[in-house]
């Protein structure tokens, strides 16, 4: 990278190993959500469905600012974490990830939700008949059913979170090498009139970006079946 | 005959507002928040009719804004520097016109910061220290220079947390996740901050001197509001507003 | 302790199951109803798919089901053929047929290529499902089923999805899967002649409930206007076919109770069957009859003289050896021959059919 300064590269990392980890995250505790909500006859999944939506349509800002406000010391999150004595989540990269987790949150679960539902009941209960536990169906069945789906959250997941700003912007405190990413260090370059490493960083961006799209945009159409025939 | 006359003063009436109802966008630096509300509020008592709009922001953003052909008649740099470098670039309608000399204090929310001195930032009961980004925003820049002068830098940096500019360091200090923050002085005698916790003022012997200026931009070199404004500001009531917030005002740095 | 007990209740929204059977834990026991009589539930119910809160199941002295047992499906030792035969699209036939022999303890392929060709499937093993024709995945469904060892075979309608052409290119195979399986079977099914050509046990269900749980024989000997058509009264007879008098094409079918002849159809002695004899074509008489085109003729006693569809007919029961025959015949000739319960009496039997 001849043309971009250490700190730009390191910025550049950071969004990376973020938009790594929160895709990590993400998978762990979105795939259960979205079998839940693709399951579950309880009246209130409208309202989980509701909550998990909300950062599409909602500002950054107003996510940041309730997390600061939660996260700082007289807020339930700062309680917490002081409570357990973890140190404080806000100018901290684990209070990156807890807001990105947040916030990309439904571009992990509307994917695996929608594919989970047109894969219906039916595959899981062949599974079940031939004697495969709900997990064993879940890894052999589902798994390689929905893999597009996976796929499609994977990288909208990850790409989002590497394009993300505001909410970091609020709750980040700018640290270099712990939460000035990418995008923010982007921001400085412009405020500071620095516009040459301001249009590199984020011509690497563009390029990350197109090229992320391009794969989920060009692949294959997902296979429409149910995953039996 | 009653018609036409009612008529005539109906025209009469709505080209009179015609003429008096001007409107203008001041694009004013973060840390002149709440003196700009007083200094309009101020000002529409003899413009009643007029609109003025403003926006607060980073004086770095509003630069970059102005070259790309934002619509602000009048610019409140936090920083001489960035308006001169519009003058430089013909952007600009008036001459550059210093307004005040900025200050910067140590302020908290949680902590009575009147008793503090930079010094007391090493405390290890003090995690974390707002100041602004010191790459492009100039109380940062003068936060950092008063840190490195005190000899305190290596030893605070690690607890530094930078906003964007000052009223994002100020939210930072207020919502109680940094203990301490370097702000400007303008805002800290806000009653608002002045209620919780205390400030204290910063030596500007510590700092270069923060010479803070207007200008009119080319977009508002044929808005008559805009030069109504500025001629305001040189008057006495204006003076006391600034005075009021905190401001060291040009003649008074250059009599001192 | 070899029979299967089920008992469910059920409270759907507009729907309501409540069952109390006991089946017999071998051969095929057919569940008949139009549809939403609840046989599918019931059998879904059996295999743990649907969870009724009150249940009771126990399957061959295994309790799968009771108020402290509650098996979940994946530990249920049972195959299970949907109505359509989904296969998993992800993998081949061997990968389908593969997927349940992995998880099962006994799985061993010792039986694999007799199962393989009990269906009729050994060329089909590299194919991937969706190159398949509907008869095909159908017998590849059931071999998978069958090839975990269940300790019974439940199947939904597993023919429904087919047309008239791909049944009857299956139906040789499942009347395979009768005769030689030692495991019980349930079968669903809402059509009158499948039940007819596979069923030992047949249950009639309605609205839930179970409206009537008998053998086959008996089942088919009390005719039931909401399992048969007017046409379709008859009795069924499993035998097996005993004698071939080559050069008249000939063969006897032999039962318990007596043979029948009826038209050689190339099957080699010994070979099970089960026979069809419509009540309209069975006449009775008070003697043996002489000279007479009917060549078959049995002696049996009457067990019961039953109202027909029609006010002027009669159908009258007669117990031959241990199987029921039906006639039909006028109630005035039934009046005229002085017919009362338990009299010894001629059956003719004028035409038998294979099914």
């Amino acid at each position: 990278m001849m043309f971009l300064s250490d700190g730009d590269l390191q910025s550049l990392v950071l969004s990376l190993e973020l938009a790594g980890s929160v895709t990590a995250i993400l998978l762990l505790i979105g795939t259960p959500i979205a079998w839940w909500l693709a399951h579950s006859r309880a009246w209130w999944k409208v309202l989980v469905s509701v909550t998990v939506a909300m950062p599409l349509v909602l500002p950054p800002s107003v996510l940041g600012f309730y997390l600061l406000i939660a996260m700082g010391p007289q807020g339930p999150l700062g309680m917490l974490t002081h409570t357990l004595g973890i140190a404080p989540l806000p100018f901290s990269f684990a209070g990156l990830l807890v807001a990105s987790v947040l916030y990309a949150l439904p571009f992990m679960v509307q994917p695996l939700q929608n594919a989970f539902e047109a894969l219906g009941d039916r595959p899981l209960e062949v599974a079940a008949t031939l004697r495969a536990s709900p997990l064993d169906a879940f890894f052999t069945v589902v798994l390689p059913l929905t893999w597009p789906a996976f796929l499609t959250a994977i990288t909208l997941s990850f790409a989002h979170t590497v394009g993300e700003f505001g909410v970091v912007l609020m709750i980040g405190g700018n640290l270099p090498g712990i939460t000035r990413v990418a995008s923010l260090q982007i921001f400085d370059h412009v405020e500071a009139l620095e516009y040459a490493e301001a249009n590199h960083l984020a011509l690497m961006l563009l390029l990350f970006s197109f090229l992320v799209l391009l794969l989920v945009y060009a692949r294959q159409p997902a296979r429409r079946q149910d995953g039996v025939s | 005959m009653k018609f036409i006359r009612l008529l005539l003063l109906g025209c009469a009436l709505l080209f009179s507002l015609a003429v008096h109802a001007e409107t203008m966008t001041i694009a004013a630096a973060a840390d002149l928040k709440f003196a700009m509300d007083d200094l309009i509020h101020n000002f529409k008592s003899t413009h009643p009719n007029d609109e003025i709009k403003v926006v607060y922001g980073s004086s770095g953003n509003f630069t970059t804004q102005i070259t790309q052909g934002a619509p602000y008649d009048v610019f409140f740099s936090a920083d001489i520097g960035f308006p001169r470098k519009l003058a430089q670039m013909k952007m600009t309608a008036s001459p550059v016109i210093p307004y005040a000399m900025g200050r910067i204090v140590l302020w908290s929310a949680t902590r009575n910061a009147s008793k503090m001195s930079l010094s007391s930032l090493t405390d290890p009961s003090i995690t974390r220290i707002a100041i602004a980004n010191p790459k492009h925003a100039p109380y940062g820049q003068r936060a950092e220079e008063a840190l490195r002068s005190a000899g305190l830098w290596d030893k605070v940096e690690p607890k530094l947390v930078y906003g964007e500019n000052i009223a994002q360091t100020a939210q930072f200090v207020q919502t109680g996740n940094a203990q301490v923050g370097i702000i400007a002085l303008s805002l800290a005698v806000n009653p608002q901050l002045a209620s919780q916790g205390g400030y204290w003022l910063i030596p500007d012997s510590l700092h270069s001197p923060m010479e803070q200026a207007y200008v009119i931009t080319s977009h508002g070199a044929e808005n008559p509001l805009a030069h109504q404004f500025v001629a305001y500001m040189n008057s006495t009531p204006a003076r006391a507003i600034m005075t009021q917030y905190g401001f060291v005002l040009p003649s008074v740095a250059t009599t001192k | 302790m070899s029979d299967i007990v089920a008992r469910f209740r059920l409270d759907r929204s507009g729907f309501q199951l409540d069952v109390d059977l006991v089946l017999p834990g071998r051969g095929v026991t057919a569940f008949f109803g139009t549809s939403g009589s609840g046989k599918t539930t019931l059998l879904r119910c059996i295999a743990g798919l649907e969870r009724a809160p009150e249940g009771l199941l126990s399957v061959l002295g295994e309790v799968w089901q009771d108020q402290s047992t509650w098996l979940a499906p994946y530990r249920r030792p049972l195959g299970y053929v949907f109505q359509e035969a989904s296969l998993f699209a992800h993998l081949s036939v061997m990968g389908n047929l593969q997927y349940g022999v992995k998880r099962t303890k006994s799985g061993q392929l010792t039986h694999f290529e007799h199962i393989v060709d009990l269906l009729g499937i050994a060329h089909l093993l590299q194919r991937q499902p969706q190159g398949l024709s509907g008869g095909e995945r159908q017998r590849v469904a059931i071999a998978r089923a069958l090839l975990i060892n269940p300790k019974i075979l439940l199947m939904d309608e597993p023919l429904a999805a087919l047309d008239v052409q791909r049944k009857q290119d299956i139906f040789p195979y499942l009347e395979r899967l009768r005769d030689e399986l030692a495991i019980p079977v349930l079968y669903v099914s809402h059509d009158h002649h499948e039940v007819a050509r596979l069923a030992d046990h047949l249950v009639v269900m309605e609205a839930g409930q179970v409206i009537s749980n008998r053998p086959m024989s008996v089942a088919m000997a009390q005719p039931d206007q909401r399992f048969q058509r007017d046409e379709d009264i008859g009795a069924i007879i499993d035998g097996q076919v005993g004698a071939i008098d080559m050069p008249w094409h000939l063969a006897r079918m032999d039962f318990p109770g007596g043979g029948l002849w009826m038209r050689d159809h190339d099957l080699p002695v010994g070979k099970k069957v089960r026979l069809l004899i419509l009540a309209r074509d069975v006449s009775l008489a008070r003697h043996p009859p002489e000279q007479s085109s009917i060549q078959n003729s049995l002696q049996g006693h009457i067990t019961a003289i039953l109202d027909d569809t029609h006010p002027g007919l009669a159908l009258v029961q007669v117990r031959v050896g241990t199987s029921l025959l039906l006639a039909r015949l006028t109630k005035r000739a039934a009046t005229a021959l002085g017919l009362q319960m338990g009299e010894s009496i001629w059956v003719q039997v004028k035409s038998v059919a294979l099914i």
